[in-house]
């Protein structure tokens, strides 16, 4: 168990959507209603913002704790106090991303956004099948714009943080 | 008149499930839609770019409902994750001034504004309340009795419950819609659980043991086929099965189905051999059953 830093639950609060951890009272009906709890017993919303509200900042902003969430919103219409764990959970991998923690993943979705203007691209087959069906090919985006969204935000910077 | 739209069809239907698209593309007339190009419009920033960076999002996001806002439409998406994106940002930016003004500063490079004059509805949406469930009804020319269907709604055509107050009745639609074609929705437990899909390439193993759980279910609940609204639950049921087996070694054969695609073959449309094909779990399979039947 690492270090407490108490500023840290503050520190979320104040990220964008990260607001709902000041309302947890600890039920756990996240927990009890979370897809990912029923398969995985490292993922365990109470105690995730457990965490947070103790301050355990460098267990909480890590390379995997964050990154089991569906982002489902289950845990949002379940909790009794709108204390939004899966919106805080946006707020901790913010932070986590901004120390160059980003799940491979997620990396190649970022990466082909800047690059391609979406997270996903179309290959071959799927190219021979809309022609097939006479959809043309997919639909063209003014990458030129997305790029000078994403340098505007420095999210060409967060993501070559990445080691 | 027909009824237009801004078609947002982004990225995942396009590349993974075009005959997704195709459907709607050849349905959209019969029920005097037109379906609108957004030129040049992006990617919709899904949960995994949110993650990244929240200012990058919402920018993003109002791109495309920008461009909307432009042709003067709204905009219809194919896709649970561009929906939540979509009606997600433009809701917060109409309700707030602040973050409003932030993002409008970085869209003023890009010639654009958000004004907040455009709404954010899933295909499904259209056919329910603009369309209206009696003419869909009324297009049915081979009712598809005695199917029995597990629907998939999906997280986000009803979650979080406060971005659809109002607005849309969701899954509850998705069933009535899916009993419009003769189907039978059959009850199923955890049936508005997630598919597992959105953590597909970023931790396969969970993403597929969440399938797992809704593919056991909807067995339990004896359905011949699923059907589908989101492209992430579309892939995650269908190749996923495929994967169960593989690795879980567990069997399901059950054929998954977008919305559109039931819709159109209960419409009496045609649907090529090698289309039904595209499916890991063939959607022939549907048309066995009601011929057994």
């Amino acid at each position: 168990m690492s270090h407490p830093e108490a500023h840290f639950m503050h520190e979320v609060a104040n990220t964008p959507r990260g607001r709902g951890v000041l309302a947890c009272i600890q039920c756990g009906r996240c927990t009890s209603s979370c897809p990912v709890s029923r398969v995985v017993e490292e993922h365990n919303p109470r105690k995730l913002m457990e965490m947070i509200i103790l301050g355990l900042r460098s267990d909480v902003i890590s390379e995997h704790l964050p990154w089991y969430c569906l982002s489902c919103f289950t845990c949002l219409d379940r909790c009794p106090q709108g204390g939004d764990v899966g919106e805080v959970t946006f707020a901790i991998r913010n932070l986590a991303v901004t120390e160059g923690k980003i799940p491979e993943g997620v990396l190649t979705q970022a990466m082909s956004l800047f690059e391609n203007g979406r997270v996903v691209t179309t290959g071959k087959m799927a190219l021979i099948q809309r022609e097939k069906f006479g959809l043309g090919k997919e639909p063209a985006v003014n990458v030129e714009a997305v790029q000078k969204i994403l340098r505007k935000t420095h999210f060409d910077k967060l993501v070559s943080k990445v080691k | 008149m027909p009824m237009k739209y801004a078609f947002f069809a982004g990225c995942l239907v396009p590349a993974r499930e075009p005959q997704y698209e195709n459907s709607v593309q050849k349905i959209a007339p019969e029920f005097d839609i037109e379906l609108v190009k957004m030129e040049g419009a992006n990617c919709c920033a899904p949960f995994s770019i949110q993650s990244l960076d929240y200012t990058s999002w919402l920018a993003l996001a109002a791109r495309n409902l920008c461009i909307a806002e432009n042709m003067g439409l709204k905009i219809v998406t194919l896709c649970n994750d561009c929906y939540e994106s979509l009606l997600m940002t433009n809701t917060i930016l109409k309700e707030n001034k602040e973050t409003r003004d932030k993002v409008n500063e970085i869209l003023a490079d890009v010639n654009l504004e958000f004004k907040g004059k455009t709404d954010v509805k899933i295909f499904t949406d259209v056919l329910y309340e603009d369309v209206g469930l009696e003419k869909v009804k009324n297009a049915i020319k081979r009712p598809l009795n005695g199917l029995r269907v597990a629907v998939q709604p999906g997280c986000h055509l009803t979650k979080p419950k406060r971005l659809h107050f109002g607005q849309q009745m969701g899954a509850l639609a998705l069933d009535e819609l899916v009993e419009a074609t003769g189907a039978t929705s059959i009850p199923y437990e955890r049936k508005e659980a997630c598919c597992g899909g959105p953590l597909r390439g970023i931790n396969d193993e969970v993403a597929l043991s969440v399938a797992k759980q809704k593919l056991d279910s909807m067995k339990a609940a004896g359905v011949d086929s699923i059907v589908t609204v989101c492209p992430f639950c579309y892939l995650e049921l269908d190749m996923g099965q495929i994967e169960i087996r593989r690795h879980l070694k567990e069997e399901y054969d059950l054929p998954v189905v977008s919305f559109a695609e039931l819709l159109r073959i209960a419409m009496g449309m045609n649907l090529e051999d090698w289309e039904m094909r595209t499916h890991r779990i063939p959607i022939t399979k549907i048309l066995d059953i009601m011929e057994a039947r």
